[in-house]
């Protein structure tokens, strides 16, 4: 065992239901954020930022978008001689059959536990994609060696009226001690004095024998539950050291928080909190041409990707890469993933619109900030009747 | 190189492009940054993948330490092959001798070991310092067709250019009959571009023989060029009809990158089936704030824009403040505008610092230039 290195799991079975269309192809992980990124890319990037050269990803299914988006792990120095990255897909235990369930019994965690063993690490690191935030893991190992409890892990304090009622949050002792994660709603958690709830990151750090004992001891006992359950019942029984992490942070858990996470990252001190840290965000490279602003366009209080040609009006929208929008279009408070076109005289507001979408002209798109509006991957709307909410 | 390659590229990038003033005192040319996102080494590169070829060397000498970092091992083009890939040359002593250069065919000939290890059949040798698009296997194809010893790309110019290049004077067959270098008087309209193929056995000869007399074979144009033809060697015309520009000088520079701005300009870099790769960096996307008017212009990641941009290329990480004004301009990579200054038709190196208030204005005849890390915290007219 080398000391002091770190293994980390990405853990990108996450509920998805709730963030459908945007989740019917891909896991939470994989969805598009900021104008080029992955939610992947921020657990990822911290991952990277901290030295971290042994990274299992665990996908729900096929994992092909994830596959796409990380390939060798180049991009995030993870293309290296010792270690680097590992897919596992098909963790999503909904899609097992009652025939395959008797045989994966005692055996499911057997992977993990091969990727831990050969990691040859002191400690181990959990994370999941659908809270986002740049953290410093390194710090986060520190506070761990400093204190007795076997498991670390993270929270963002945030106004008790904020917390959305089936988010997660830990129940902490008055010596900063978190005895269980349960959810906002649960009545043995309340507020702090200042009126502040610890929000869980969905964050786990301990060493890397007790994981595997904890991942043995579920295999004994045939428990075929995911990593993430383990993990509540892991602060459960060994109580945990609770991290707090200060920094930029949203939670993804359905289209709103969506839409609300990708309109925050367009307040100029979100921005910079979150891309203009010391710790950076990587994410896979691209090469596209600059984006030509034409004559007639006017673009305000947005962010944009590379390889776009953009002739319309922009207000207060995260336009990503490759994306056309054609004159006469008015666009406000809205999300317009890679590669869409959106014709001439288009009106779009508070909307997601997902990859490779077309839209025709003349056409208005208008959802609310509390229900935006959502149009799924790959699109074709060239009639007034078709602008549904998918 | 691979079994089946014939050829090896060598891209001559060790000029030290002195008409290109300030913004060469502490780079090499073909690393200057052009068109936002690319340095102007990228296009040949792009170029030798594009073209199949997977072996290229990249002789340098004048200030290389930005060349060599922004070519890294090749894998931004997709030349970072097994057996092959990109290979930097930089001089180095021997026995014989430090192999400094001194002219274009002295480069090739102090790095014949390299070039031996190859052991290619054709050699194509490359300028790292033009903007175009062009398929070196097109002209191998003709190259072999000729049955030619040496073919050289050239491309139409006025008569007005003309005195300013390489003229080729071809019979009906395109066989070159004569080398003008800068004529007063030019006779045809074939100016070299600086690319050749060589059949290397041939030249490698001719280019040892040399050095081991007095006859020093130091420039293609000057020396190589006129002995081919002296001792008739089938030397042959390849005319190339695309987008091509020398970006050797302030203006031809500023030029073509306005022309780059054009969504009609015929380099077309917007083609998928002829990508133009650089080295690829991750930054955060651009940000426009609520005071920004942005027109007819090109922006890249990372910049962070608060104030009027009018026909002018911002490349990464470029911020200019509210209030501020940048037209016709080329901002290079991490140069900062301050506010309510005045950017018009100039040229602004890396990294320079243009403070609150400044104005740096130039014309379409006297372009302005800022250089690498200039500041200019005071008013200037």
């Amino acid at each position: 065992m080398k000391h002091n290195t770190v293994s980390a799991i990405i853990n990108l079975v996450e509920p998805w239901e709730s963030l459908e269309p945007l989740t019917t192809e891909r896991p939470v992980g994989t969805l598009p954020f900021g104008g080029r990124y992955r939610l992947i890319d921020f657990p990822l990037s911290s991952i990277a930022n901290a030295g971290i050269r042994n990274v299992m990803i665990t996908s729900p299914r096929s994992g092909r978008s994830v596959s796409d988006h990380l390939r060798s792990g180049n991009d995030w120095n993870l293309d290296t001689i010792r270690g680097g990255l590992f897919n596992f897909p098909y963790n999503d235990l909904s899609l097992v059959s009652p025939e395959k369930r008797d045989n994966l019994i005692h055996h499911y965690y057997d992977n993990t536990i091969l990727f831990l063993k050969r990691s040859n690490s002191e400690y181990s690191v959990i994370m999941g994609t659908r809270n986002i935030c740049n953290i410093d893991l390194s710090a986060l190992l520190r506070y761990h060696q400093e204190r007795d409890n076997p498991v670390t892990t993270v929270y963002k304090s945030i106004e008790a009226d904020d917390i959305e009622p089936d988010t997660t949050v830990l129940q902490v002792t008055d010596n900063g001690m978190a005895t269980a994660i349960v959810p906002a709603s649960n009545t043995n958690v309340s507020p702090t004095d200042n009126g502040k709830l610890a929000k869980s990151l969905n964050i786990y750090l301990m060493s890397t024998v007790d994981l595997i004992d904890i991942l043995k001891e579920a295999n004994m006992r045939g428990d075929l539950i995911s990593l993430e359950r383990l993990m509540l019942q892991a602060v459960i029984q060994h109580n945990a050291n609770a991290f707090e992490y200060t920094g930029f942070y949203a939670n993804i858990h359905d289209i709103k928080s969506y839409y609300d996470a990708s309109m925050s990252v367009l307040s100029e001190d979100n921005f910079r909190a979150l891309f203009y840290s010391q710790r950076r965000i990587y994410t896979k490279v691209k090469n596209e041409i600059p984006t030509f602003f034409a004559k007639s366009s006017q673009v305000k209080g947005s962010l944009c990707g590379t390889g776009g040609y953009i002739e319309g009006k922009i207000d207060h929208s995260v336009i990503f890469r490759n994306v056309f929008i054609n004159r006469n279009t008015e666009i406000a408070d809205s999300v317009i993933m890679q590669g869409t076109r959106i014709g001439a005289g288009t009106t779009i507001e508070n909307a997601v619109i997902d990859k490779n979408v077309v839209i025709g002209p003349n056409l208005k798109l208008k959802g609310t900030p509390d229900n935006p509006l959502v149009i799924g991957k790959g699109k074709r709307i060239f009639r007034q009747t078709e602008v549904t909410n998918d | 190189m691979n079994e089946n390659d014939e050829m090896l590229a060598i891209i001559l990038a060790g000029g030290q492009g002195s008409r290109l003033g300030k913004l060469t005192k502490s780079t090499a040319k073909p690393a200057i940054p052009f068109g936002g996102r690319y340095r102007i080494i990228d296009f040949t590169l792009s170029n030798c993948a594009n073209s199949g070829i997977d072996t290229v060397g990249v002789i340098t000498q004048y200030q290389p330490l930005e060349l060599n970092a922004h070519i890294g091992n090749g894998s931004s083009w997709g030349l970072d092959d097994q057996n092959g890939g990109v290979t930097v040359l930089q001089p180095f002593s021997s026995t014989e001798g430090e192999k400094f250069f001194e002219g274009t065919a002295h480069a090739i000939y102090q790095n014949i070991e390299y070039i031996d290890q190859q052991n290619p059949e054709y050699l194509l040798v490359l300028s790292g310092d033009h903007i175009y698009k062009m398929d070196y296997r097109k002209m191998l194809e003709y190259h072999k067709a000729k049955k030619a010893s040496l073919t050289v790309g050239v491309i139409p110019v006025t008569t007005e250019e003309a005195k300013r290049f390489g003229m080729m004077n071809t019979d009906e067959t395109d066989r070159i009959i004569e080398f003008e270098e800068k004529p007063e008087h030019p006779k045809s309209n074939k100016a070299s571009m600086g690319i050749y193929i060589f059949n290397w056995p041939t030249l490698r000869n001719y280019l040892t023989t040399s050095f081991s007399t007095n006859k020093k074979l130091e420039d293609f144009g000057k020396n190589v060029i006129p002995m081919y033809l002296a001792n008739n060697e089938s030397t042959y015309a390849y005319s190339f009809e695309g987008y091509w520009r020398d970006v050797g000088t302030i203006h031809s520079l500023w030029q073509a990158n306005m022309e780059f701005l054009s969504p009609h300009n015929s380099l077309n870099i917007g083609d998928h089936n002829w990508r133009i790769n650089s080295k690829a960096q991750v930054l955060p996307p651009m940000f426009l704030t609520n005071t920004s008017n942005v027109n007819n212009s090109m922006i890249v990641d990372s910049c962070y824009v608060s104030g009027e941009i009018d026909h002018s290329i911002l490349s990464q990480r470029v911020s200019v403040g509210s209030g501020s004004k940048v037209v016709d301009s080329m901002i290079m990579p991490g140069a900062t505008i301050g506010k309510n200054a005045v950017v018009d038709h100039a040229l602004i190196g890396e990294e320079a610092v243009i403070g609150d208030d400044a104005v740096v204005k130039g014309t379409t005849d006297d372009i302005a230039v800022v250089g690498y890390g200039e500041v200019l915290g005071v008013k200037k007219s």
